[in-house]
């Protein structure tokens, strides 16, 4: 568990890391918590020439609440968003997301921008990111560039990142209203990573009906995504168990899903509805208060 | 592992059948293929730079073409070595003449052995059948492109 | 003697180092000018070996020397198989492929380096070409035909054995009904916390090689090593430092343990080797692997008339120390907790292009009580009877002291009251309340099962004509002459407890604190030639050689102590540590600390004792130990998903005599937690290649905290006749007897759905097939 030869450069800023990145081109990769890159690399998957630490630039690390969006720095660490006070006011679903990532080491080390950017077909980020109809903030070097959630995971660990560019901020509108959120997650036994992991944010309106539903699902598929059907269906729906359920059923649409040693295809879209299911009850039992 | 599924092109089936065994289109198509040099009949070495995202690996590979019966099937069969491993690769293809274009159908069987077997389980199949895709749509358009030109 | 420490949940002395990360293991010992090893394994199951160019690796910077086969299998002997069986075919194995790999692993060269770095970069610069050969994989196939990986012998059947006793024909034909079911233990990773590790140093003028390495046989390794090595065997000292957890893995001996010898030598450098933990999973040898067919014949009320168990045992491409042995332990235990007139088991070991299997916590014990637990339930679901009525119907009357239980495996468990542990099981879960409750809970559409399992299993290996290499165990016991306590025990603890638990039992002989008695084992050089840790011997065959040292120890003591206090024929009684009589009208006493200073200025002895206070024994066994418990698990399947969720776990096991309660419901949950991961989770996959595909913990699932249920514990006590204190063993009681109850649960509360069986890991997805009444594999 000994990864080949390379060159570590701590970057100094972001500027700093665009042009390192610039400079050592396709050989360099950005090290942020490194919880997915390192052991890739431990195992010889991956063999950077260089590595860029950019754990160490100190501005890409926030959660804040400005102008009606939740803004987070992409080097903000899983803890922070588990264990953030903000966040749990004003958009439990991240700090519910967090505690299903990894374990408390993970955690502590692992971030946010770094998972994104991995797009790990199983991770957890992914799901509540495109609940979310979240934001991705990209620097690179002519500027910055504003990629949806629903359009940044493109297969199987890649994202639309173009080779130069850094995932700077992940950013939202502040859920309102009668908000009702909720990760549910059918965990792999020994991986830990999600089988199955479905996010949900909906709003109720006056009358108790769906105002508007986010749902995204990771694990299914090879790549995580928007359960349109499911929003689709939620939407003026009277959230009962029948539409609940009824929406639930398009969980997977339209989806290949993945088949491993755990679990054949098959039941990843039965996970995904039942999950989706189970999600969807807690969203709308939180909705009420 | 198996893989199968099928592609609808909208070329006719000889051209598509053309192209299927030209070693200039199959470069263009089998993904990551860097080079293709003929070293007998139906048999081509090549270099692969294939992966999923970041993880990416150099393959030195064998290329051949089995039971070539023009113009419906022919069986291609990839074996790659490379650092992490190796995969073997075959593929038994049938094309079907459907509305003017052609349905390729295709079963095949994919070994992975070394690192990219003990550690890749998780994403293989998700990994072969991307791969799949990339290699039908470079088909897709190379058979456009082609029948355009 | 005042039992002062023995019996209680005395807190593990050796747990403070181990918490704070100050123990030291294999990789933590540092010697200057160490060299580093890395391995070159095969990539592939089966093929032959065109070529193999080490150049570029030798030439790489740091690299000091590539060794392959051809250099070391000249100069090392074959990896040894210790276990002797008529008409076996033992495999030349050799530590470095020299012309043809057989499993993916398979070590085939060694690089040694300046750093482990270096070394590990060269090994990716050795350039193999492989001619590939056709795989066999599964155990029963192969048995049948199909490629031959050892050409010499022309099969792949290494052996079969029928074992038992009875006429089990006659016995089935007597059957009102006879129950038949094919039955999969699928191979398990052991998957110790710390994997296998090997350091190595020579000292040519002494012409001494000293070699750390994790192992649970520090003896019996050194041995072997020697021997593989061509060495002297008192010119090898063999140190098993802290050894992080071994489950049977690490009771054997490796090429990596003979080879590092040897390059030390070669290099006049220690040089070290960790094995990483994709290794671990490939190389390190694998436990169960199984497939087998079971027909049990029953009368209408229950009644056992036989068992015939017909299998085919995954021996993997070559042996290792015990690989061809387990199935014959399984064969012994066929019995189980009943009587049962005739039994047959036929076995046939099968060589499969995968690594050896061997001893895995419980060694062929498991798969017996599997076998005959599962062969209860499915007579109880024939009968339409009471899985628990079923058991009690084929319970031996209590048993113990001189009056042992024969069984037609050709046993005679030692003592027993298996209604014993039953009925407090019983009680504890109440019972007749959990099927009403199971009752009601169908009624509402929930999916409850409740499974029990009775089990025995054999402990304290053993007696020396039952064990490959001896089945005693040694003790020394001195006291310094400052009084302090040293135990030299020849088994080697890791894990288990036994630094605490022998410490005790001198505590109490000699009246000590505990914290002054020090537990030393593992370093051939230092302590008196022993067997080992394995087969639950550590305290019913070790302990019982401390007790018999510790009592020699007294009679000395007590006999100088008599001497000094001038006590004549006055009786000399011993309290608390003080040796007392009565003398001339006159209350005398001295502390044994006293008598051990006495001992060792030798100004004042009796005319025909020796000075100093220590004294060796050698405890034989005459006869194995048979714990025995009953486990009940109660779970509830969630109908939507197929997701198995505890309610309860209770287990009741009687290991006998106990010295330490903490001790004996550690190793039962750590057990129980091993078991549920078989029942539930683990299971080691090779694809139609051969290829391990679940290689790393990313895809083969150990359990964690959250997937164990709370388990309420108790016990019974039935001491063994066997030896003086009584004790039994408990070290695998947990993985026997708990697989049973898992499964048994799960299809108990399938059975609505007409599921009599299902073979283990029973996976979410499995079990919602068949409330779905989906096939296996539709995509």
């Amino acid at each position: 568990m000994i990864p080949a030869q390379f060159d570590y450069i701590a970057a100094k800023s972001l500027d700093d890391a665009l042009s390192l990145l610039a400079k050592h081109k396709d050989d360099a990769k950005l090290l942020a918590g490194g919880h997915s890159l390192i052991p890739a690399m431990k195992l010889r998957l991956m063999q950077p020439g260089v590595l860029i630490d950019i754990s160490k630039i100190k501005d890409l690390s926030y959660i804040r609440e400005e102008g009606g969006h939740v803004r987070i720095g992409a080097l903000t660490t899983h803890y922070q968003i588990e264990s953030s006070d903000l966040l749990r006011r004003i958009c439990p679903l991240l700090p519910e997301t967090a505690t299903h990532l990894g374990d408390v080491q993970v955690r502590n080390r692992g971030t946010i921008g770094g998972s994104l950017a991995h797009a790990d077909p199983a991770a957890d980020w992914p799901a509540a990111i495109l609940a979310l109809d979240a934001e991705l903030v990209v620097a690179g070097g002519k500027g910055e560039r504003v990629i949806k959630a629903e359009d940044f995971f493109v297969e199987l660990l890649t994202t639309a990142l173009k080779p130069g560019e850094i995932l700077r901020e992940i950013r939202f509108a502040v859920p309102k209203g009668k908000v009702g959120q909720s990760y549910a997650k059918f965990r792999h036994p020994a991986s830990g990573f999600a089988v199955v992991g479905v996010a949900v944010s909906l709003t109720k309106d006056g009358s108790g009906k769906c105002q508007s539903a986010g749902v995204g699902v990771t694990g299914v598929s090879a790549k995580p995504y928007k359960a349109k059907g499911v929003e689709n269906a939620l939407k003026g729906s009277a959230l009962d168990g029948k539409s609940l359920s009824a929406a639930a059923a398009h969980a997977a649409d339209g989806v290949e899903a993945n088949a491993d040693l755990f679990a054949s295809a098959e039941y990843r879209k039965h996970l995904a509805e039942a999950y989706t299911r189970r999600a969807l009850d807690a969203a709308v039992s939180r909705a009420g208060k | 592992m198996k893989i199968e599924g099928s592609h609808t092109l909208q070329s006719a089936r000889d051209s598509v059948f053309a192209a299927l065994t030209d070693p200039n289109v199959l470069q263009k198509c089998i993904p990551g293929c860097e080079e293709l040099e003929k070293t007998g009949d139906n048999q081509y070495k090549a270099r692969l730079s294939a992966g999923v995202g970041t993880i990416k690996a150099v393959f030195t590979a064998t290329v051949f073409m089995e039971e070539v019966r023009p113009p419906s099937h022919y069986k291609l069969v990839v074996e790659g070595k490379a650092q992490p491993g190796f995969v073997k690769g075959t593929g038994s293809l049938d094309l079907e003449e459907q509305d003017g274009g052609t349905l390729i159908k295709y079963t095949g069987e994919v070994n992975v052995g070394g690192m990219l077997a003990s550690v890749g389980q998780r994403m293989l199949q998700a990994t072969a059948s991307m791969l799949a895709g990339r290699f039908f749509s470079a088909l897709a358009a190379e058979t456009k492109a082609k029948a355009i030109g | 003697m005042a039992e002062k420490y023995v019996g209680k949940s005395v807190k593990r002395t050796e747990d403070p180092r181990l918490i704070q990360g100050l123990a030291h293991y294999v990789d933590d010992i540092k010697l200057p000018d160490t060299a580093h090893a890395a391995f070159l394994r095969s990539i592939y199951a089966h093929a032959h070996i065109k070529s193999l160019d080490v150049g570029a690796a030798r030439r790489a910077p740091g690299v000091l020397a590539v060794f392959t086969g051809l250099e070391a299998s000249g100069a090392i002997g074959p990896v040894p198989c210790a276990a002797a069986l008529p008409g076996l075919k033992v495999p030349d194995y050799r530590v470095l492929a020299t012309n043809k790999v057989c499993f993916v692993g398979q070590p085939i060269a060694v690089v040694v380096a300046e750093n482990k770095y270096a070394a590990r970069d060269a090994v990716d610069l050795i350039q193999v070409e492989y001619e590939e050969l056709p795989v066999v994989l599964n155990e029963e196939k192969a048995a049948q035909g199909g490629p031959v990986i050892h050409e010499k012998f022309g099969t792949n059947i290494a052996y079969t054995l029928t074992a038992g006793e009875g006429d089990i024909e006659a016995a089935l034909k007597s059957a009102d009904k006879i129950v038949k079911q094919k039955i999969l233990h699928r191979r398990l990773a052991p998957v110790a916390m710390e994997p296998r590790g090997v350091l190595a140093r020579y000292y040519p003028g002494e012409q001494e090689l000293t070699l750390w390495t994790s192992t649970q046989i520090p003896h019996l390794a050194r041995t072997q090593i020697a021997i593989m090595l061509g060495m002297p065997e008192n010119k090898l000292r063999l140190i098993a430092p802290e050894v992080g957890g071994g489950f049977g893995s690490k009771l054997n001996v490796y090429a990596e343990e003979a080879l590092m010898g040897w390059i030390s030598m070669e290099l006049d450098r220690p040089v070290k080797w960790i094995e990483t933990r994709r290794e671990n999973m490939q190389a390190t040898i694998h436990g169960r692997g199984q497939t087998g067919y079971i027909e049990v014949g029953c009368k209408k009320d229950g009644t056992i008339t036989g068992l015939r168990y017909n299998v085919y045992a995954d021996m993997g491409a070559y042996f290792q120390l015990l690989t061809p042995a387990i199935p014959t332990l399984t064969g012994l235990m066929l019995s189980g907790c009943y009587k049962i007139p005739a039994i047959q088991m036929n076995a046939t070991g099968v060589f499969t292009n995968k690594v050896a299997t061997d001893a895995y916590r419980g060694a062929g014990r498991p798969e017996a009580t599997y076998v005959v637990e599962r062969a209860m339930d499915l007579v109880a679901a024939e009968l339409g009877l009471d899985a628990v009525a079923v058991r009690r119907k084929n319970f031996p009357a209590p048993f113990g002291g001189d009056k042992p239980f024969k069984t037609a495996t050709g046993l005679f468990y030692d003592s027993g009251d298996y209604e014993l542990t039953l009925k407090k099981a019983l009680d504890m879960a109440n019972y007749p309340k959990l099927r009403e409750d199971q009752k009601r809970a169908r009624n509402e559409g929930r999916i409850v099962g409740i499974g029990v399992s009775t089990y025995v299993e054999i402990c304290a290996i053993g007696p020396s004509a039952a064990a490959p290499a001896g089945g005693w165990e040694s003790a020394t016991v001195r006291i310094e002459p400052t009084a302090k306590v040293t135990i030299l025990t020849g088994c080697s603890p890791h894990g288990q407890g036994q630094e605490t638990s022998f410490a005790q039992l001198a505590g109490d002989h000699l009246g000590v604190n505990i914290n002054d008695v020090t537990v030393i084992h593992g370093d051939t050089a230092i302590v008196q030639y022993g067997i080992g840790t394995f087969g639950s011997r550590g305290t019913a065959v070790g302990g019982t050689a401390v007790y018999m040292a510790l009592e020699k120890l007294n009679e000395k003591a007590t006999k100088l102590a008599a001497h000094i206090l001038e006590a004549g024929s006055a009786p000399v009684t011993f309290q608390d540590g003080k040796f007392s009589a009565q003398v001339k009208g006159e209350n005398k006493s001295i502390t044994i600390q006293e008598v051990a200073l006495a001992a060792h200025l030798a100004r004042n002895l009796p005319p025909d004792m020796e000075p100093g206070l220590s004294a060796t024994s050698f405890f034989e066994p005459k006869n194995f130990t048979f714990p025995f418990g009953s486990h009940i698990a109660v779970v509830e399947i969630d109908r939507d998903t197929g997701e198995i969720h505890f309610q309860r776990y209770i287990a009741v096991d009687d290991c006998g005599k106990v010295i330490n309660p903490l001790l004996v419901h550690g190793q039962v949950h750590g057990g129980i937690v091993q078991a549920i991961g078989q029942a539930l989770y683990e299971e080691v996959v090779y694809d139609d290649q051969g290829q391990l595909v679940s290689g790393t913990l990313m895809d083969y699932a150990v359990p964690r905290a959250e997937m164990v249920p709370w388990m309420e514990l108790d016990r019974t006590e039935t001491p063994s006749p066997v030896n003086p204190m009584g004790v039994k063993g408990v070290g695998e009681a947990g993985t026997i007897g708990a697989t049973p109850a898992v499964v048994s649960a799960v299809i108990d509360a399938l059975s609505p759905f007409g599921v009599r069986h299902m073979d283990m890991p029973i996976k979410p997805e499995d079990v919602w097939r068949i409330i779905n009444k989906k096939s296996a594999g539709a995509a």
